[in-house]
């Protein structure tokens, strides 16, 4: 498109006009546009269609293109051989993670922020490194530690997932106390709260958005974890991703695996909405509608 | 911090000592390189198709990644439609990924079913030799991934630097190749080197929709580790210490990458 300004027209009416009349699509475009989201909808849409159909398929036999007995065996197979434990187990894990690595992580975002760490640079170094390793690694390393120590598999899990989840709350809460105002606690401290009155009243609801946003994110990591589980674990910790796997990798489980699937997608989900809602609430409506919450603290790696 | 330190430095040490032959859980400690040598060609072939995997599957997330986050900041209807549904993506375990990808792409699968192919003649996509599901499913779940970081970069600046060169008079595919890219190539190198690290790393998808042989690093070391003899640990660890030296010198690499682009300060 060549851009032809005539002589003796306002250039710069107002930014709007302008950006709509440079930038207005083209009907080629447009069609070009429409088709290509439509692709791309698809590429992300279709790999859950499968979930969907075979959890309400008592049978499926092969070249129907859809279910040939609808029903809710595979739920009740799945209940049967203990998903709602395993459910259970995965959520208070999740939790436990999320609990433990969002404060350690806001404090080492905020010891970083304020300056009081010797050489920062290794610390952040440290603190990101579990994102730049396999997980097996570490667990491969640490399982004799662990096993010569006699720390109990549960709580093995449990360092080894909150070493995974720190550099998530880490950046994230190192982003959020960056834009984040010590004067604030200042004032407060001279106008005659307690430090503990500080913390309540002014620090934590300043800086409440990104503590879920990393609370979140490390709950995602403790929930979709499968090798540290299995190999720490040793399959004695029985987790909704340890129930899955071992189904998927059956033959004729498709309808148990597709409902383990479906519960191990909806809690996340629902996470993600309501971090959505918070967010949008406490920035009073003023944020921009493209930048979700996942996307601010997942640009946070830059 | 300490933690973090613990996890870290002591899974790396002791998976290096315990591959050395120092650490063993029975019998005489010694030093050696006989874990590295025990399965040279599993490891060698380990090494060859981790890499290409990895490859394969970072280089497509960003293509379809960085497609879609053009999408999502032209900020149409449509946009939003692909924002949500890539959004939508990310909390999903990629073990349940996996599940949900061989439902739809195995010989009895889905998309067999709706195009009317018999198994017999469908082609071994789970399960084959090009590996073809492992790849798609780390492209659906990483490509997501990338959307989402470029378009949260791309939201904030690119607006107004889009509009100045319309109005200095560049065409679309002059603003797209001199403003855009440039713009977002920071967020892409970034989000490709986490990618690659990840699918280097990562067991369970691999295991699950791939073939029993030859297998990728994560796939070797854990059934290794796993397996009945004792001697077997100190394998399993050499092949964690060499996946470990590929994903450093990935990192390295990425970062020299980063240190290039004009934007990064």
């Amino acid at each position: 498109m060549t851009m032809m300004i005539p002589y003796g027209q306002r250039v710069t009416p107002d930014r709007q006009a302008t950006s709509r009349s440079l930038m207005r699509p083209r009907p080629v475009g447009r069609a070009a546009r429409i088709i290509l989201s439509g692709m791309l909808a698809l590429w992300f849409a279709l790999p859950l269609v499968p979930l969907l159909l075979w959890s309400v398929a008592n049978r499926w036999s092969f070249p129907a293109p859809l279910p040939t007995e609808w029903g809710f065996d595979g739920l009740g197979t799945a209940l049967a051989q203990g998903g709602v434990e395993a459910f259970g187990r995965s959520l208070l894990l999740s939790l436990a993670v999320a609990a433990i690595a969002t404060p350690l992580g806001a404090m080492a975002a905020r010891a970083l922020a304020v300056g009081s760490v010797p050489a920062p640079r290794l610390v952040s170094g440290i603190l990101l490194a579990p994102l730049a390793l396999p997980a097996f690694v570490a667990v491969m390393g640490l399982t004799v530690v662990l096993l010569r120590l006699r720390v109990p598999a549960i709580v093995g899990v449990l360092l080894l997932l909150v070493a995974a989840a720190l550099p998530y709350t880490v950046y994230t809460m190192r982003v959020t106390y960056a834009a984040h105002d010590l004067a604030f606690e200042e004032e407060a401290r001279t106008l005659g709260a307690s430090r503990l009155q500080v913390l309540w009243r002014v620090h934590l609801p300043l800086v409440a958005p990104g503590l879920a946003r990393a609370a979140f994110l490390s709950f995602l990591v403790g929930w979709s974890d499968y090798v540290i589980t299995v190999l720490v674990g040793g399959g004695t910790i029985v987790t909704l991703p340890f129930l899955v796997g071992s189904f998927a990798a059956g033959v004729g489980n498709d309808a148990i695996v597709a409902v383990l699937s479906l519960s191990a997608i909806v809690p996340p989900l629902l996470l993600l909405l309501a971090l959505g809602r918070f967010g949008r609430r406490y920035a009073g409506g003023t944020r921009t509608p493209s930048a979700s919450p996942l996307a601010r603290s997942e640009k946070g790696f830059l | 911090m300490l933690i973090a330190l613990f996890v870290v430095g002591g899974g790396i040490g002791f998976s290096l000592v315990q591959s050395l032959g120092l650490l063993p859980l029975v019998g005489e400690a010694s030093l050696s390189l006989d874990a590295y040598l025990a399965n040279g060609d599993d490891l060698v072939r380990g090494i060859g198709l981790s890499l290409a995997i990895a490859t394969a599957s970072t280089a497509l997330s960003c293509i379809i990644g960085l497609t879609a986050a053009l999408v999502i900041t032209q900020g149409r209807s449509t946009g939003r439609l692909v924002a949500g549904l890539s959004a939508f993506t990310i909390p999903i375990p990629h073990l349940v990924g996996a599940a949900s990808v061989g439902l739809l792409l195995s010989d009895a699968g889905i998309i067999p079913r709706i195009l009317g192919i018999p198994g017999t003649e469908w082609p071994d996509i789970v399960g084959g030799s090009w590996w073809i599901a492992v790849v798609l499913e780390y492209t659906w779940k990483e490509s997501a991934f990338v959307a989402l970081v470029v378009a949260g970069v791309l939201a904030s600046r690119v607006a107004r630097y889009d509009e100045t060169a319309a109005l200095l008079g560049a065409s679309r595919a002059r603003r797209l190749r001199h403003v855009v890219i440039p713009l977002a190539r920071p967020a892409v190198i970034v989000s490709a080197i986490i990618i690659f690290v990840y699918t280097l790393g990562s067991y369970e998808v691999a295991w699950l929709l791939g073939r029993p042989y030859p297998e990728p690093l994560p796939v070797l070391a854990f059934r290794l580790f796993t397996s009945i003899t004792l001697t077997a640990r100190p394998e399993a660890a050499a092949v964690a210490v060499v996946t470990t030296l590929i994903s450093l010198a990935v990192v390295a690499l990425g970062m020299a990458a980063l240190r290039r682009t004009p934007l990064w300060k």
